[in-house]
């Protein structure tokens, strides 16, 4: 017999599927995307592996979840976006095709089939100066939902994560920062995401939870995670030449802001 | 197991194929029911900063100008270019797929393409247009240049219709306008005096728009300097800071400086 043909078999059956999923992301390191002066920046603490890559002129994604799981997403999408490029120009590559048609249907499809394992991942993704505004981003979850965001976003090992990360970020005005303004606010949300994720039981309680993200240590957060991992810092710059916007940011740059804390 | 860096793998996956591959008999140029759009003059050397590239603005069909404001030097990365004589079309072509190539290689495989991978990839994509060559309608000459950051010095690459490469030590020239002017670089770089590497940028391309101009006086099918569009040949360098084009503004000056000014004729 078909799991779908018993209704309560299949609904528990998608909760264990999703119970499992989130078990084996939650401590993973989150990313941070947050939008300033020359374009957006796109931050993480990572200890050895890649965890922001570039998928196309304008467009960045960073991810966290399982690494080869994040490899084939990141791969679908450069495939999915160097296509289109070739095939109709570089303008008509937009995040919104890449999240709307390839990523999007492919982790729905993923995390249907419970014949096979999901993929074990949540995504952001960052779009410069793109047909839908200057800092857009997408985040995709490991069931297929997708949702866009403006200005800064979040992606943690939980959803109470993301929503104390983004909270932190909220209110700045992400056209003005500085980049180093802008990965101070970026490390201050990660090591909050980071706190969160961490934690044996987080707050269901909206009250709750805001008073926890608003008593994390930040420095000490910090302090503890420099011991074994290293900032990772992408700009998509628009003062950058040519027509590649994406660069790493070079450690030194960000190592003073990094210092304020750890010092 | 495939390593999924290869562009042209994504793309016939996708159901591209090149121009040539359903040809059916080789016929004679003369048969065509059209004369087939030419490319021109392009010429590279080395000079004292690094690889000078320059190309004519001209393409013909037949006797026919068909446009004076192609442009043959065809930015492939942040340190490469593609120059072009032959079919511009089958070229432009062959320029936009390695101009995805490489960036789709760094991006998937998360290195950059070697110098010498590039040069394949290009020889590779030569071979495929044989048929085109051919039929005599879409034979692709091109240049490629670059800056070799490993070994600190510009390079430059110029290849026969069927994809075989050859590394040139000082100069080289390809296209219509190009036996016009090979003696001419020949000579300005054995007796001149200062061979083209021992040039500052100024001379550089003062230099190079003397030669397309010669080109030009002897090869109807290049075109010079186009005072009633203002249209100036294209010029660019590569350096150890990368690619960059010759500005109209600096290209005016060094014209009248060296092709029509006081300074014209002087070696």
């Amino acid at each position: 017999m078909m799991l779908s043909d018993e209704p309560y078999r299949w609904a528990e059956a998608v909760a264990n599927r999703r119970e499992y999923i989130e078990d084996q992301i939650r401590q993973g390191s989150p990313v941070v995307g947050v939008g300033y002066e020359d374009g957006i920046l796109l931050l993480t603490l990572s200890q050895s592996q890649q965890k922001v890559f570039e998928v196309y002129d304008c467009i960045g994604l960073a991810a966290i979840g399982h690494s080869t799981d994040i490899e084939k997403l990141r791969q679908a999408a450069i495939d999915m976006a160097h296509s289109i490029g070739f095939n109709y120009s570089e303008d008509d590559v937009t995040l919104r095709q890449i999240v709307y048609f390839g990523l999007g249907p492919a982790m729905k499809a993923g995390f249907d089939d419970v014949v096979r394992s999901p993929f074990l991942a949540r995504v952001l993704l960052a779009e410069l100066d793109g047909q839908e505004g200057a800092q857009i981003f997408y985040t995709v979850d490991y069931d297929g939902a997708f949702y866009r965001h403006e200005g800064c976003v979040a992606v943690g090992g939980v959803v109470e994560a993301d929503v104390m990360m983004v909270r932190e970020l909220s209110g700045l005005d992400t056209r003005a920062l500085s980049l180093s303004d802008a990965a101070d606010a970026a490390l201050r949300a990660w090591a909050i995401g980071r706190w969160i994720g961490k934690m044996d039981e987080v707050p269901t309680d909206a009250d709750e939870l805001e008073q926890v993200a608003g008593e994390v240590d930040v420095a000490d957060v910090l302090v503890t995670a420099s011991k074994d991992m290293e900032v990772e810092a992408v700009a998509l710059g628009r003062s950058q030449l040519g027509k590649n916007k994406y660069r790493n940011v070079d450690a030194e740059e960000i190592a003073p802001v990094l210092a304020q804390f750890t010092l | 197991m495939q390593s999924g860096g290869d562009f042209v793998d994504l793309l016939r996956q996708t159901g591209y194929r090149f121009p040539g591959e359903n040809l059916g008999d080789v016929q004679a140029e003369r048969d065509l029911p059209f004369e087939p759009t030419d490319a021109t003059t392009i010429l590279a050397f080395q000079y004292a900063d690094g690889v000078l590239v320059a190309g004519d603005r001209r393409a013909t069909a037949g006797n026919m100008v068909l446009y004076d404001r192609a442009d043959k030097v065809i930015d492939l990365d942040a340190y490469s270019v593609m120059a072009i004589s032959g079919s511009p079309s089958i070229a432009f072509e062959i320029a936009r797929i390695l101009e995805h190539a490489f960036q789709y290689y760094r991006r998937r495989l998360l290195q950059e393409m070697s110098l010498q991978a590039k040069l394949r990839r290009l020889s590779l994509l030569i071979k495929d247009n044989l048929p085109m060559a051919m039929q005599g309608i879409g034979a692709v000459i091109p240049i490629f240049a670059t800056y070799d950051q490993a070994d600190a010095r510009g390079k430059i690459y110029f290849y026969d219709a069927l994809g075989a490469q050859f590394e040139s030590a000082d100069f080289t020239t390809t296209g219509s306008g190009s036996p016009a002017i090979r003696g001419a670089m020949y000579y300005l770089n054995r007796w001149s005096g200062r061979r083209f590497v021992e040039m500052d940028r100024d001379a550089a391309i003062g230099h190079a728009l003397q030669l397309l101009d010669t080109a030009s006086e002897y090869d109807s099918a290049t075109g010079r300097y186009e005072r009633s569009a203002d249209i100036f040949p294209s010029v660019k360098t590569i350096t150890a800071s990368g690619l960059a084009e010759v500005e109209t503004e600096e290209l005016r000056q060094l014209y009248v400086q060296y092709v029509d000014g006081e300074e014209a004729g002087r070696a």
